[in-house]
């Protein structure tokens, strides 16, 4: 049963209920405008911005698919250093589902291992998507061709800026209108137009690369482990063999193996430079990863370093041993003229 | 393009060629998903450095035809080659259908 609520005669009444007269007067103080921050009164203001810092006006309209796409494009190109591409023909989406959780259970198996030694892991961030490929290749432009000097520029200068002051001389620039030189960064009509005519005088070697159906393999540091794993689940060869069917059953099955047959290598972007389907299995071939060729590379230098001084030493030795054999030869030959002298007297005795 | 009289496709190439790569890298995308299945793709991929080898594409037809077609990939674009296979399949499912 509900606990009943026992209410006064003056309660059902209908009064107005009592207010406190300080709380009143506190409620009107509250009206007054408080004075400003201090680093108010000390600076300026910073002018208006008819758009955020983080979203200047873009080229193409902001909504359209493709403008965010291309955002995307040239920010993977920028913050993945190691891009396999990949012609996919025709694959059905079960195909694409059974080749991304192998390559994902492969990678994290690597990870694991490179957990146990401490290393580094980056098999998490490896992803394998099917790009559009016309904005990927007007991505790539400007990702090679557009620099747009940021540093350059200096700071307080925008409008957008916090730091800039009133008094600052901004150029004048209206949001709406991209085609302003004002705007540097990559949707910009600047960027576009630099990077295009540049693109036509010098291809990038990708060029040829980039038509028809193009899937992207990105890792986000440039691992030759994951590499090779990679290679070996998504492009199997002799260097790189797939799972045996005893280690990974999963692997073998049909759809998988369907889709990677589809699946072709055809090159890679490696920090920038482009590279066949050779020079991206020598990538994951590198023994040890990173480490390993900085060990090589030590081994290599000491090396050099060891020869170096040998070779410093020995000029060194040579002059010794030349001098030292003059010295014996100078030796010799003082021992043998009196040597000889006491042969002629003998022989003259003779005669 | 009809791809059913179609047996084997024997190509040997290179994707850094812009002119033979592009087009033999889109007849490949044309065949239809379980092109394994039913025909034999032989695809043999040069190097970057081989890029101005000559390109080659054969393609084979059904057993009772039996026609290997040298495509010219030089000369002829992806439409081309396209109306040439439909013009040999729309022959062979003509030939399939009087007999059949």
């Amino acid at each position: 049963m509900p606990p009943q609520l026992r209410l006064l005669p003056s309660q059902l009444s209908g009064k107005t209920p009592y207010l406190c007269t300080q709380c009143r007067y506190a409620s009107l103080a509250s009206a007054t405008t408080p004075a400003p921050p201090l680093h108010q009164t000390v600076s300026a203001v910073s002018p208006v911005s008819h758009y955020p810092l983080t979203q200047p006006p873009s080229y193409k309209p902001p909504e359209f698919r493709k403008s965010q796409l291309h955002r995307q494009y040239q920010s993977l190109l920028r913050s993945s250093p190691l891009i396999l591409l990949f012609q996919h023909n025709n694959l059905k989406a079960t195909e694409w589902s059974g080749i991304r959780r192998e390559l994902r259970n492969a990678l994290k198996k690597v990870d694991e291992a490179l957990a146990k030694e401490g290393k580094e892991m980056a098999g998490e961030g490896a992803r394998l998507q099917v790009v559009q490929t016309g904005i990927l290749a007007s991505a790539l432009n400007i990702v090679e061709f557009w620099d747009p000097k940021y540093e350059a520029e200096g700071q307080g200068t925008r409008p957008t800026d916090p730091t800039t002051n009133t008094s600052a001389v901004v150029e004048n620039t209206r949001p709406d209108d991209a085609t302003d030189p004002a705007f540097t960064h990559g949707l910009s009509r600047q960027a576009w137009s630099m990077s295009s005519q540049k693109a036509k005088s010098t291809p990038s070697e990708l060029t040829p690369l980039l038509s028809g159906p193009i899937a992207l393999l990105t890792l986000p540091t440039t691992s030759p482990q994951h590499l090779a794993t990679a290679l070996s689940i998504l492009a199997p060869t002799k260097e790189f063999p797939a799972p045996k069917r005893r280690v990974n059953a999963a692997y073998h099955e049909k759809p998988v193996q369907d889709g990677v047959a589809k699946l072709m290598l055809l090159g890679a972007r490696v920090e920038g430079q482009v590279m066949d389907m050779a020079g991206a299995r020598w990538v994951g071939g590198i023994k040890g990863g990173m480490e390993g060729l900085r060990a090589q590379l030590v081994g290599m230098l000491s090396g050099v370093g060891a020869s170096v001084t040998s070779i410093l030493e020995s000029a060194g030795r040579n002059l010794w041993v030349t001098i030292e054999g003059r010295r014996g030869m100078l030796e010799e030959e003082e021992k043998g003229e009196s040597g000889e002298e006491k042969g002629e007297n003998g022989e003259q005795k003779v005669e | 393009m009809l791809t059913k009289y179609l047996t084997g496709v024997t190509t040997a190439f290179s994707p850094f060629n812009a002119h033979s790569g592009k087009i033999i890298r889109s007849f490949l995308a044309l065949l239809p998903p379980n092109a394994r299945s039913t025909m034999a793709i032989d695809v043999k991929m040069f190097g970057q450095s081989e890029a101005q080898k000559p390109a080659m594409l054969t393609l084979k037809f059904m057993l009772e035809d039996g026609k290997e077609m040298q495509v010219d990939v030089e000369k002829m674009k992806l439409t081309d080659i396209e109306i040439e296979v439909d013009r040999h399949s729309r022959m062979l499912k003509r030939k399939d259908e009087l007999s059949g």
